[in-house]
């Protein structure tokens, strides 16, 4: 039942602002939701030191119980959701000031919550169906919250339709695992690979499929393009779904099939070719940008491909270390960006900030540390966490030294984008025209509790020989990998070149964007990179334009089909006119008829 | 005896005929006491037939049906009449399809 | 078959066809009459003495006076003129009346011929015979259709019954305006 509540109450708030939010005045939707989901964040941590729990419906479906499950998994997740969940929903009660949707977004936000634990705690993967497809409902109207303007429900749409792509692989997965094995339970489907030996041929299928699903919740090659354009919605909605939870339940689910992926090991392969692709090319992307979020939405985009990138090489407790450590940083870096679109009127273009530093003293510091976390400076979390999936290539089994070099790669141009979008907002002069005032407090201080966690969420695990309490936690849910032990001297060898990379790339992205001293090929890259190398328009030209040619064709086809019906129904219609004369009133009419029939039955009865 | 059975017959058409050709209410209503009287003829005849008096009975009691049945009707006929002014059945036509 | 049975058939079709043709509603009452009163006059001959004089005095009595009286009260006596919204319906009504008698004389054809001189058992339909019949298994039926009798006397008078109606000028009266207005001219 305690598990019940946790999605109960963000749902119970969702219903009553969707209903009765517009009565209320300005700050108390804000606080309610707030409150609600800081219940549920509580709820979870209770549930976790009671030792987890689970609730379910016998007989929802043939084989499928409706079953939620907290255990070390799901609560670790449920925390991260919750908590920055809570943070952000306290923000965005500064954030959304004065929005004529007040209310309106709040609930939204509730129904993210809601759907998100649902997806979270789900114990089979028909619930966590419901829940993903519910965070994408979520996502959908959050991104086009403001849908007046065409470009905002353009982008929601796009999102939805990009993510429909990937649902129908998710759904194709779980209809091949239940014809196997006949059950979609969790628990079940472990227990059934656990004790049988042979794996049926499918197995490999569907858990491509269900990595397809993956994909498009969480924006890798090919299906990324929809995530930059969300970036449409208000800005809180960028930090809570398209930075910290949303985009990573991908992740979650592949550490939740995690039983199913262990034992795959080209599908495995795969998801790793993926995530480095896809960091590579957020990376590569996030370079070119002068919007200001859409600089962290490409680094998104390239984060998410790290986690995957560990969850191919089997490194399943790193993934959601990085998600955790990730979802305090983007969304820090989210939440500095909210506060300086909001100090300057909603200016994005970076081109017309800089020198922030002087007039936003507490979101520079928030955007320092965002930033140095996200480019992996020495000792801060997202520094361990990325340096324990660099690492993870090397020695967890599905991994390889080209991944290595790769992300090392990638790691580099982390740091360099990261410098970029801190020097071109904080640093120079101002050359905007706004007058820039810092946010209240109500914005800053979830900033301050999330910049604590960017700096130090990172000493929850340390590599040997110092105190590691994630793996341990989480070990008993996930599915056991062989790890190639490596030498204390060899590790912090590459931890040591990881640091030396990432302070390079800062010390270059300083000295390049500081004075702005660029080499000529570099501005061709520059227009190649703004464009996100063209995806759009290869995607427009390849696919969208053949299918609405093909869609144009279709309706003329149902042009034909529509007017054979209109006849159908003009012929009923003139038939009905006909016969409506018999029904003109005249009793003698009726008479007649009734006569005739007589008359029928009389013969048909003296004759038979 | 069958020949007042086929009489009966013959004035039970002519009656239908009535019904269906007449368009004042009162004439419709003739021809249906028409139609009785042939059926009446007909029992009467089959009663005859198997010497049975069970058939007169049965027509007596058609008899006493039809005085109630006109009191009923010759009242309907006037009270339309009196909403209408007419008495003929296609200005009824209000049940239109 | 006799000539009195030929007579009586001659007299019945002939009263009833006048009955149903005739344009005047008066002259087609009295043309039922005269059916009536040859159908009583065949009831006789089939040894249904009381029900040819229930005949007489109910229906050719009784009932037609009833009609005729309506047909005076209503104006009604030119009966079927103006107008025929239906002109079809006429031809219609005779052929569907045509193929009723056909489907049903052929029905009757299997009715075997009966002695002519059946044993004399109905008492010429005398009440002496009849009372017994209806007093015993008939009881409840006669009960019944007396009580019927007596609903439909109150819904007639109910029916009949002037309503309370708000100013409004009796039909009846605009009709005999009507009327004299015509007479006049």
């Amino acid at each position: 039942m305690l598990l019940l509540l946790i999605i109960l109450l963000p749902l119970l708030g969702f219903a009553y602002l969707g209903l009765f939010g517009k009565g209320l005045r300005e700050p108390l939707p804000g606080i309610i939701a707030s409150t609600l989901t800081g219940i549920s964040f509580l709820l979870v941590v209770a549930a976790l030191f009671a030792g987890g729990g689970s609730w379910e419906i016998k007989d929802w479906l043939p084989g499928i119980p409706f079953s939620l499950v907290l255990d070390h998994l799901s609560g670790y997740m449920g925390l991260v959701v919750t908590g920055v969940g809570f943070l952000i929903h306290v923000y965005a009660i500064g954030y959304m000031h004065g929005d004529e949707g007040f209310s309106r977004f709040f609930a939204y936000l509730n129904f993210f919550i809601a759907m998100m634990m649902t997806l979270v705690l789900a114990g089979s993967y028909p619930v966590m169906f419901i829940g993903w497809e519910g965070v994408g409902l979520a996502s959908f109207l959050l991104i086009g919250f403001w849908y007046t303007e065409k470009k905002n429900a353009d982008s929601a749409r796009k999102a939805f339709i990009t993510n429909r792509i990937g649902d129908l692989g998710f759904l194709l997965g779980m209809a091949l695992l239940y014809s196997s094995f006949g059950t979609l339970s969790i628990s079940g489907l472990r227990e059934a690979l656990e004790s049988s030996t042979v794996l049926p041929l499918s197995l490999g299928l569907a858990g491509f499929l269900l990595f397809v699903g993956a994909v498009g919740k969480s924006a890798q090659v090919p299906l990324m393009v929809w995530l930059p354009d969300a970036m449409a919605g208000p800005t809180p909605v960028s930090a809570l779904i398209h930075a910290a939870t949303m985009v990573t339940a991908g992740v979650y689910l592949i550490a939740r099939s995690s039983f199913l992926y262990a034992n795959l090991q080209d599908v495995s392969y795969f998801i790793a070719l993926i995530g480095i692709t896809t960091a590579a090319y957020g990376a590569l992307s996030a370079l070119g940008q002068w919007d200001i979020k859409k600089i962290i939405a490409y680094s998104t985009i390239s984060q998410l491909g790290y986690m995957f990138l560990a969850v191919g090489v089997g490194a399943y407790w790193i993934a959601l270390f990085h998600v955790m450590t990730h979802a305090f940083y983007k969304a820090l870096l989210f939440l500095a960006s909210g506060s300086v679109i909001h100090a300057l009127g909603g200016e994005q273009d970076v081109r017309k900030m800089g020198g922030l530093k002087k007039y936003l003293p507490r979101t520079h510091l928030h955007g320092l540390a965002g930033a140095l976390s996200l480019a992996g400076f020495p000792l801060l979390a997202g520094f361990w966490s990325k340096d324990a999936i660099i690492t993870a290539t090397l020695n967890y089994p599905f991994g390889g030294i080209g991944l290595y070099v790769a992300g090392l790669t990638v790691a580099f141009l982390t740091a360099i984008y990261a410098m970029r979008w801190y020097v071109l907002v904080f640093l120079g002069e101002y050359k905007g025209d706004a007058h820039p005032h810092e946010s209240p407090s109500v914005m800053t201080i979830p900033n301050d509790v999330l910049a604590l966690g960017a700096v130090f969420a990172g000493f929850l695990a340390l590599p040997k020989p110092f105190w590691n309490l994630i793996e341990p936690f989480l070990a008993p849910v996930l599915a056991h990998v062989e790890v190639h032990e490596m030498s204390l001297g060899m590790e912090w060898g590459l931890i040591t070149l990881s640091a030396v990379v990432a302070l390079t790339g800062l010390y270059l992205g300083y000295l390049a964007f500081t004075r702005w001293a660029l080499p000529k090929w570099y501005l061709t890259f520059q227009t190649w990179s703004e464009n996100a190398f063209y995806i759009d328009l290869v995607y427009n030209v390849l696919i969208v334009n053949p299918l609405k040619e093909l869609s144009e064709i279709w309706a003329l086809l149902d042009g034909l089909l529509d007017s054979g019906y209109l006849a159908l129904a003009g012929l009923s219609g003139w038939l009905g006119e006909k016969l409506a004369w018999l029904q003109a009133g005249y009793v003698r009419v009726y008479g007649a008829l009734m006569v005739l029939g007589l008359v029928v039955m009389l013969v048909w009865g003296v004759l038979r | 005896m069958s020949y007042y059975l086929l009489l009966s017959a013959l004035l039970f058409a002519i009656g239908l005929y009535g019904v269906l050709a007449r368009r004042t209410a009162i004439l419709i209503f003739m021809s249906i006491e028409l139609m009785l009287n042939s059926a009446n003829l007909a029992l009467v005849s089959f009663a005859r037939s198997s010497g049975n008096l069970e058939g007169q009975v049965m027509a007596l009691l058609v008899i006493a049906l039809a005085a109630a049945e006109v009191a009923v009707g010759l009242g309907i006929i006037v009270a339309v009449f009196r909403s209408r002014e007419s008495t003929s059945v296609d200005d009824l036509a209000e049940f239109r399809g | 078959m006799s000539a009195f049975d030929l007579l009586m058939g001659v007299l019945l079709i002939a009263s009833a066809l006048a009955a149903v043709t005739l344009k005047n509603a008066v002259h087609a009452g009295l043309a039922l009459v005269a059916n009536f009163l040859s159908l009583a006059v065949v009831y006789f001959a089939l040894e249904a003495q009381f029900l040819g004089w229930i005949q007489i005095i109910v229906y050719a009595g009784a009932v037609m006076v009833l009609f005729l009286f309506v047909i005076m009260l209503l104006f009604d006596a030119k009966a079927d003129v103006g107008l025929d919204r239906l002109p079809w319906m006429r031809p219609l009504a005779a052929a569907l009346a045509a193929a009723f008698f056909l489907a049903l004389a052929y029905a009757f054809s299997g009715v075997g011929p009966v002695n002519p001189l059946a044993d004399v058992k109905l008492g010429g339909g005398l009440p002496k015979a009849l009372g017994g019949l209806l007093y015993g298994n008939w009881l409840y039926t006669v009960l019944l259709v007396a009580a019927l009798l007596f609903a439909a006397t109150v819904a007639a008078v109910s029916l009949v019954q002037p309503q309370i109606r708000k100013a409004r000028v009796k039909p009846q009266v605009l009709e005999r305006d009507r009327e004299l207005e015509e007479v006049g001219k």
